[in-house]
């Protein structure tokens, strides 16, 4: 049985599942955040919220895939799972890293722009 | 040795035109709203020209996609077991896929930006018009 193998047919879908899971959940969760920052525009804010959906798809199965290859030669279960969960964990970690600095980017943008319009809009004193 | 090559090529052709594929419709069905918007409502250019940018992505990534597919294999028996096959094709399908997100990210970017010139144009010019030189 060729260990690697089975790693990786564990390691690719389970790790799948989850980074689809999470760019789901930020694609529900961003709209109405994005609906703030855009205006309440929901044409505009459904088109980029799916491309950006797309876009995280794409980006984390590609670094997935990229990653599930060339791990060194497995030989015992012990090891096996040992190096499983450490690829895992550094999987996770960095999609952890992605989600929070998605929230940042959102609540920082959603920050400055409410700013500038409560800055526009406020009524001029000087007449 | 040769049949895990041609093997490997069977399984990485579909499953890249295919990420492409969807990749690129998803793009251009939303991309619709930004060219309305760029081309102020104008349906038919709008239109036009969002199907030639999609056929323009299209022949970008097929492109690289078809270029990167050979397995460099010309050490005889080195590519010879289903674990090297499951390797190659997740290193090459991976590398693309991260390419395609970049050129997704890229294309969004620049609709964007095509949107700010557009509203930049549309409210009246701040300079003054240059008169024209005295003959």
């Amino acid at each position: 049985m060729n260990l690697n193998l089975l790693s990786y047919a564990i390691f690719f879908p389970s790790m799948l599942l989850i980074a689809m899971g999470v760019a789901r959940t930020c694609h529900r969760n961003g709209r109405v955040w994005m609906l703030r920052i855009f205006d309440n525009d929901a044409e505009l804010v459904d088109a980029v919220n799916n491309v950006l959906l797309v876009g995280c798809y794409t980006v984390n199965i590609g670094y997935l895939a990229l990653v599930t290859s060339a791990w060194t030669h497995i030989e015992t279960w012990p090891q096996m799972l040992g190096m499983l969960s450490q690829r895992i964990a550094i999987i996770l970690f960095s999609l952890a890293g992605l989600h929070y600095n998605n929230i940042a980017v959102l609540l920082i943008w959603s920050r400055i722009k409410h700013r500038v319009t409560t800055d526009a809009h406020r009524p001029s004193t000087t007449t | 040795m040769t049949n895990k090559i041609v093997l490997t090529y069977l399984f990485y052709l579909p499953l890249a035109l295919g990420l492409t594929l969807y990749v690129a419709r998803t793009l251009f069905r939303n991309a619709r709203v930004f060219m309305l918007d760029i081309f102020k409502g104008k349906e038919d250019i709008a239109l036009a020209t969002n199907r030639l940018f999609e056929v323009g992505f299209y022949l970008l990534n097929v492109g690289y996609a078809l270029l990167i597919l050979k397995v460099d294999a010309d050490h005889s028996d080195v590519f010879n077991s289903d674990q090297h096959v499951v390797e190659t094709l997740a290193s090459k399908l991976g590398g693309f896929a991260l390419y395609l997100g970049g050129m997704l990210f890229l294309n969004l970017y620049l609709f964007f930006r095509g949107r700010r010139k557009s509203r930049q144009n549309m409210t009246p010019p701040t300079v003054p018009v240059v008169a024209a030189p005295a003959r």
